[in-house]
């Protein structure tokens, strides 16, 4: 669409004694635009009526506000939706951290609006892809505890929900507890397990529809729209590994799924050290069903719990399972209610009662007949009568050696996987686990956040849990669920781009067929046919632009984030000869972080080189290679990459972004050669958003670098 | 519908407001502070990933920035609360607005302003002048004036320097009435005051600090700027010794255990390790309580060979004449009393939860549950201790649960 | 390598004495830190804790440190979980007293108080006994003269008979002390004679400098000091009583210089008990629990004081109720001076032996 773009400048906070404004105004001239204007203080309300007034007088279709950084006074600049917005960072990016009234500041200054007018002219306001028949049904897999309180806190919204569960009872582990700890104080008292009242309740909502004996055959599709099909095994059956789908299928439509297949205890086979396989000792998951099953069934006279049985050992789970110190205080407390005779001793690594649990811990203490002590369990030796257990380590001041009449294991939580959903995507049928199999978020402050859209894991599959946890978490994965159909429905991406409308549009008339987009895109968004073509899935997008950034054949672009917008950009910087010695450095610089650590270095007063011209990318994932050579050809003499840290502690809010730069690193090297340029025309460097301080250096040492190598030879050219 | 009104602008309330804005809802958020963040913005980085706050908190922000269902107000704080479920009137009052929204936070004032008075940001560490942003990523990003220390029409520089008529040193407090169908409480919580524990001498010795004011002391824009500096003679301290369970865990100050103590201290010693390697740090525990898939971060710090866990509670800490700290605990598994002189120590202390105020509730320890019949729900820390990614679980999850009215 | 057992009864017996809920310690050491007793190596009482919290009898009864700790309640004040080692020490203390009694019956019942009827009424009916042996078990007419009640030859004989008998008693029960002490150190062989190691602790007997350092009750160490030197002053002039009762004119005169030393000495018993018995009931935050065997000591040292001291006035002023007076004071004796080693009054006995085992084994305090 033909552009009506007007220019605001704003003189205001120093940028006006930095930068000529006149001469800046000129570029504008140069270029065909319907305003241009200055003003002291254009977030003042005189300033956004100026340019409010433009916008009904001239029908501008597009902003320029060259003035402070587009984080500042957001909420001031915000214009109708059909205007495309471009905010141009003088006060920040130049006129703070660049010399004032310098020859260097004016050109970088000028350079900046004219790839501000040259990206309006290039992007358009993006419409959002909006697909028919929403669905605002919800799937819950996995009807355990988790399951069960996402399905009821799901209906309570006034979402409808299906459950589905591959037993054919509801409930899952729950139905297996003599007793459940308690959850609020005084602690002091253990509850029954309170399975049964919640299956009665989610059996009240009419809006909740049960599918047990049930498991899932294929989930095509996408948010809004995802096609579940599945499979109900014949009634009476319950041994699932026997028991065959009888033909009976059903296909229900979803608008998101929340997953919560649990977990299984670690298998005590392996366990033989701890004495398993001597007749009495037991996991806590044995001995919980054994008193369940016989409550009456007199106990031994001494018992031993055995902490940590295969957790935190590098041997068997390297973590801690966090639930089993809590399991195994109830059933020392349930077994003393039980068996006022029966003796306790507890030998553990830590006692892990975090937070508020540790009342519960002080409330089994109590008892004069359960005995506590860290210790390392040295041997396991089996009697006539008793085992014989000798402990190292302990808090006793020697090795103590222990007669007794049964062991139980404190065993850990192994995630089940999310295979069983069988997704119908490129790349692969579950959610993509984390180390140790969890099918976690890697991000504090985002713990919902999913590789696998609209598909969001609750409870222990997701990290181990005890049953207090797996409700909260239940409760907000239902909420992240629901919010995902909303946003669908508005056509706008999910976190961490939340509310961005634009979407990945391709020109497969040109696609090679590579794969590289399914391959790289984290959210697994592409699918492919059977020629490998991709096909897109735009509701599982997250608009990070990683495709963009993978297609060696430039063919995917967004609206306002396009191959040709950000080229264009690039060639409209003026590259001035190499008699002149002002060397030019394109940065790209990630919008998530290392761009609000260059706003900061502004607002500090760091200065930095001038030399440099920043374009704001949506992940440096997203940068392509031709960008990178356009701007050699261009005559730039140097790109530097900044983005976020990679690593097992990635901080890339787009998973893999910064991983993939530093893989793509090596090709770009090969376009280097084929150039005949030196390697270090490109360097790509890691920053955390506080890392402001850093700014300078990274910038300046690359500067030098560039001015010690000397001028791109394909300058002038 | 009414909107949901989220009081208190920590990660808890920011996370509940953004959760519920982005289903479609409308919010209002409030915080006391003039910033939003709480207390993890002033945090030096996260465990066990050790990447900053602001790092999330920016996307945060901008979530908010971006969305038309978030109204917000900060210095603003609750004074009474009437009406019911699905219908409650919320009275509030913002803090006088001296410096008015349309600061540019371009600095001028700084510049001429003549008072100074302690950063509450660095916990009155560092000084700032009596107008001042409250740091660097503030959100609102604009300045603020300290009612106590500015002279006002007294003084008049700001007022005079500013070009854009952005301060009103007469401002009054304003007042206003909200109707919302249901309420938040994200209001946080405050760190146990470590003078209280009489053995340990924190109020006598400089070099003894909490372990949140270890965050401002390690942060690159803290007290110290890039360096660990302790206070008493300002040298970069190579032996560091970090006491658990400084009141927490304990009849005589909190009984429970605050949860997040133990992956913070280690999360220090790693900082510290990173920024001297050759620094010698020891951690005196009761039992180490990192769980979950966090077990790898206390493994890494098992395998640091400059970082030692001893097993056995500091119960005494006295000064010696060049300010270093001598520490007492008996080392529990060896059965022997240690005594280790540390150039700086750190109190783990604990998570006392603020005052909601609203008697409404159940609570133990002054921590409150949920109860669904009120419409009112606590999210965060108020409820029990936990760490942020457990309260923005939490906080995700009541979003849900006040929606769900109608 | 030992075999755990737990002694649940034992366990029991001394939360009950102690009234600690000795459970819930988390074994975190806070308590032997803030000792300042309690040497660098295996100090106390941390691991006297668990030991009680496993019901660990033979770990406790025979330790050496139970004795070395001189119940100043520093490790109550900070114990973060409320659990109080200072009185289980003590519990463990008065425990041992009934464990080493020797005959067993007179442990149990001086620390009862359903049988202090009984504790009572054997010295009533032995000295009755004696009094009508001597033929005087009746009230003499005339001015008050105590021989006339109860010969000084009868006295001074059957009385040292009886308190050499329950001393005899008492070190056979100490000799198993001893040896039970040995017994839990077998690695280190004690060096020194029993009254070599005495002498090298004679100032911590002397000056009572293991109460030096005990912040949360200041008045203990004046009050412990008023009371031993008070109760060593009356014992020094009771014996010169007995060797002049033989060779001088007896009763002394109100202005003896001996009588004089034992007036003194009665007001410093009597000051000392007097502030330690109001510490017991008034700050009990400081001075921690306080049981029967507490009390039985303070009490009848207590009585004994005031009981000399108005007997003494009685006979001045020739009271007619001089003699019963009399006949009470010297059941006050009989429970502090033939009772010692069975009650808490033992510990002068059993703290001296630990402390000297301790200084055989080199076991220094702080």
């Amino acid at each position: 669409m033909a552009k009506k773009i007007g220019i605001y400048i704003c003189s205001g906070c120093d940028i006006g004694k930095s930068i000529d404004i006149e001469k800046l105004s000129q570029v504008a001239a140069e270029q065909k635009v319907n305003a241009c204007k200055n003003h002291t203080s254009l977030c003042s309300v005189e300033g956004i009526d100026l340019i409010n007034n433009d916008i009904s007088t001239e029908a501008l279709n597009g902003i320029i506000i060259a003035a402070c950084s587009p984080r500042a006074k957001t909420e001031i600049f915000d214009f109708p939706e059909n205007i495309i917005l471009e905010r141009t960072n003088l006060r920040e990016q130049v006129a703070w951290s660049f010399e004032p009234n310098d020859e260097n500041t004016q050109m970088a200054a000028e350079d900046y609006l004219r790839m501000s007018i040259t990206k309006v002219n290039n992007i358009e306001v993006p419409k959002p892809f909006i697909a028919e028949n929403i669905s605002s049904v919800i799937l819950v897999v996995g009807g355990g505890i988790t399951g069960i309180t996402s399905a009821i806190e799901g209906a309570k919204a006034g979402y409808t929900i299906h459950i589905i569960e591959k037993e054919e009872k509801l409930g899952g582990w729950l139905n297996k507890l003599h007793k459940q700890i308690p959850y609020v104080a005084p602690y002091n008292t253990l509850i029954d397990s309170e399975i049964e009242d919640k299956i009665k309740e989610l059996e009240q909502f009419e809006n909740i529809k049960i599918h047990t004996s049930t498991t899932i055959i294929k989930i095509d599709g996408q948010p809004g729209k995802f096609e579940v099909f599945l499979s109900v095994r014949q009634a009476g059956l319950q041994n699932s590994k026997e028991a065959m789908p009888d033909g009976r299928q059903e296909k229900i439509t979803v608008g998101s799924i929340v997953t919560s297949t649990g977990w299984n205890p670690y298998d005590a086979n392996k366990l033989s050290h701890l004495g398993y396989g001597i007749p009495n000792v037991l996991t806590n998951v044995e001995f919980e069903e054994l008193v369940k099953n016989n409550p009456d069934k007199a106990l031994p006279k001494n018992i031993l719990f055995i902490q940590c049985a295969g957790s935190r050992d590098k041997d068997h789970l390297p973590y801690c399972s966090s639930f089993c110190c809590g399991t195994s205080l109830k059933q020392a407390k349930y077994i003393r209610d039980l068996s006022p005779e029966s003796n306790v001793f507890v030998v553990y690594k830590d006692i892990r009662t975090l937070g508020l649990y540790e009342e519960f811990y002080k409330e089994v203490q109590k008892d004069d007949q359960i005995f506590f002590t860290k210790g390392e369990i040295e041997e396991i030796t089996e009697n006539d009568k008793s085992i014989n257990v000798n402990v190292k380590d302990t808090l006793i001041g020697e090795n103590i050696s222990l007669s007794v009449d049964m062991i139980v294991l404190a065993t850990g939580m192994v995630p089940n996987g999310t295979e069983v959903l069988n997704l119908n995507y490129q790349l692969g049928k579950g959610l993509p686990e984390l180390k140790y199999n969890f099918s976690d978020s890697h991000f504090i402050c985002f713990p919902y956040e999913t590789r696998r859209t609209g598909i969001y894991a609750a409870g222990s599959l997701r990290a181990p849990m005890d049953i207090a946890s797996s409700k909260e978490d239940a409760t907000g994965a239902m909420l992240k669920a629901i919010q995902t159909i909303e946003a669908t429905k508005r056509g706008e991406a999910v976190h961490p781009r939340s509310g961005d409308k634009s979407y990945p549009e391709l020109y497969l008339d040109r696609c090679t067929d590579c794969k590289r987009c399914t391959e790289e895109c984290p959210f697994g968004a592409y699918d492919e046919n059977e020629k490998g073509t991709p096909i897109q899935n735009p509701n599982r997008c997250r608009r990070c632009g990683i495709c963009v950034g993978s297609c060696p054949e430039r063919v995917i672009s967004f609206a306002d984030y396009s191959i040709n917008s950000v080229s264009a950009m690039i060639k409209s910087v003026e590259i001035p000869d190499e008699f002149e010695e002002k060397p030019r450095i394109l940065v790209f610089v990630c919008e998530n972080d290392a761009y609000p650590a260059m706003d900061m270095a502004g607002q500090k007063g760091l200065k930095y080189s001038s030399f440099i011209r920043v374009i704001p990318v949506r992940c440096i994932g997203s940068v392509n290679k031709v960008w990178i050579s356009d701007a050699l050809s261009q005559g730039f003499d140097g790109i530097l990459q900044i983005g976020c840290k990679p690593g097992d502690d990635y901080q890339c809010h787009f998973i893999q972004g910064s991983e993939l730069t530093e893989t793509r690193g090596v090709n770009i090297q090969e376009t280097l050669e084929t150039m005949m340029l030196e390697p270090e025309r490109i360097r790509t460097e890691f920053i955390e958003i506080t890392d402001y301080h850093k700014i300078p250096e990274i910038i300046n040492d690359y500067v030098e670098e560039i001015e010690l190598i000397g001028p791109n030879p394909f300058k002038d050219m | 519908m009414k909107p949901v009104l989220v009081i208190g602008g920590g990660i808890s309330g920011v996370t509940t407001a953004v959760e519920i804005a982005e289903v479609g809802k409308e919010v209002i958020l409030i915080e006391k502070e003039p910033y939003f963040g709480g207390n993890v913005v002033k945090f030096n980085n996260y465990f066990p990933k050790l990447c900053p706050p602001t790092c999330g908190l920016e996307i945060n922000f901008r979530r908010i920035k971006q969305n038309s269902k978030i109204k917000y107000f900060t210095s603003t704080e609750v004074q009474e609360i009437s009406g019911e479920k699905g219908d409650f009137k919320v009275k509030i009052k913002t803090a006088p607005q001296y410096v008015k929204n349309n600061c540019t936070s371009c600095g001028k004032c700084i510049e001429v302003c003549p008072e100074e008075r302690p950063s509450d940001f660095n916990y009155g560490f560092t000084k700032t002048k009596a107008i001042y942003l409250p740091h660097e990523m503030a959100f609102p990003y604009k300045f603020n004036i300290d009612d106590e220390y500015c002279k006002k029409e007294l003084c008049n520089k700001c007022v005079e320097v500013c070009e854009y008529n952005a301060i009103d040193l007469s401002a009054k407090k304003e007042f206003a009435e909200l109707e919302v169908s249901s309420i938040v409480v994200s209001t946080g919580w405050k760190n146990y005051d470590a003078s209280k524990i009489e053995n340990l001498n924190y109020l006598t010795s400089k070099n003894i600090i909490t372990n949140v004011e270890f965050e401002r002391f390690i942060a690159s824009n803290g007290v110290g700027e890039n360096k660990l500096l302790r206070l008493s003679d300002n040298s970069e301290p190579k032996k560091i010794a970090f006491v658990q369970c400084a009141g927490s865990r304990d009849e005589n100050h909190l009984p429970y255990c605050s949860a997040v103590c133990c992956s913070a201290s280690l999360k220090h010693a790693l900082t510290i390790q990173e920024l001297y390697p050759e620094s010698e740090i020891k951690i005196f525990y009761i039992d180490m309580r990192v769980v979950g898939r966090n077990e790898d971060f206390l493994v890494k710090v098992q395998n640091n060979k400059n970082i030692e866990l001893v097993k056995g509670k500091v119960g005494k800490i006295n000064e010696t004449e060049n300010n270093n700290l001598i520490l007492e605990a008996e080392d529990i598994l060896s059965g022997r009393k240690i005594i280790y002189e540390a150039e700086m120590v750190v109190l783990a202390t604990g998570i006392v939860p603020s005052d909601l105020g609203l008697d409404l509730l159940k609570e133990s320890n002054g921590f409150h549950n949920i109860d669904q019949k009120y419409g009112i729900y606590v999210a965060g820390c108020g409820k029990k201790p936990m760490d942020v990614s457990a309260s923005v679980k939490d906080a995700t999850a009541v979003a849900l649960k006040a929606i769900q009215i109608n | 390598m030992i075999e755990v057992k737990p002694d649940i009864e034992f366990k029991k017996q001394l939360k009950r004495i102690s009234n600690s809920s000795l459970n819930e310690c988390m074994q975190c050491g806070t308590c032997s830190v803030v000792c300042s007793l309690a040497p660098d190596d295996k100090p106390f009482p941390r691991k006297e804790m668990i030991w009680a919290g496993w019901g660990l009898k033979d770990k406790l009864i025979g330790n050496t440190d139970i004795w070395l700790c001189h119940q100043c309640g520093e490790c109550s004040t900070y114990c973060p979980r409320g659990v109080k080692p200072a009185d289980v020490f003590s519990a463990v203390r008065e425990l041992s007293y009934q464990h080493y009694a020797k005959p067993k019956f007179l442990g149990k019942i001086l620390n009862d108080p359903k049988w202090l009827a009984v504790a009572i009424l054997i010295p009533v009916l032995i000295i009755s006994a004696i009094l009508f042996m001597a033929g005087t078990l009746q009230i003499p007419e005339g001015p008050v003269n105590y021989s006339k009640f109860f010969p000084h030859a009868w006295l001074n004989i059957s009385f040292t008979f009886l308190w050499l008998l329950s001393m005899g008693l008492g070190i056979l029960g100490l000799r198993n002390f001893l040896s039970d002490m040995k017994k839990q150190n077998p690695e280190i062989k004690p060096t020194g004679s029993f009254l070599k190691n005495l002498f090298s602790i004679r100032k911590e007997i002397i000056l009572h400098s293991n109460f030096n350092t005990c912040s949360a009750q200041k008045t203990r160490k004046t009050t412990h000091l008023l009371v031993f030197y008070g109760f060593i002053l009356l014992l020094f002039v009771t014996v010169f009583a007995i060797y002049a009762a033989v060779t001088h004119k007896y009763p002394l005169a109100i202005t003896n210089p001996f009588k004089i030393i034992g007036n003194i000495a009665a007001i410093m018993l009597f000051a000392g008990l007097a502030i330690m018995i109001a510490n017991r009931i008034f700050n009990k935050k400081d001075f921690g629990n306080s049981t029967y065997t507490d009390w039985l000591l303070l009490i009848s040292l207590f009585l004994l004081t005031v009981s000399g001291v108005i007997v003494e006035a009685a006979r001045f002023l020739n009271w007619g109720s001089a003699y019963h007076l009399y006949f009470f004071h010297l059941i006050c004796v009989w429970f502090i001076i033939i009772y010692l080693p069975f009650t808490k009054f033992g510990h002068l006995l059993f703290r001296v032996v630990a402390m000297v085992f301790a200084s055989s084994i080199n076991r220094k305090l702080k």
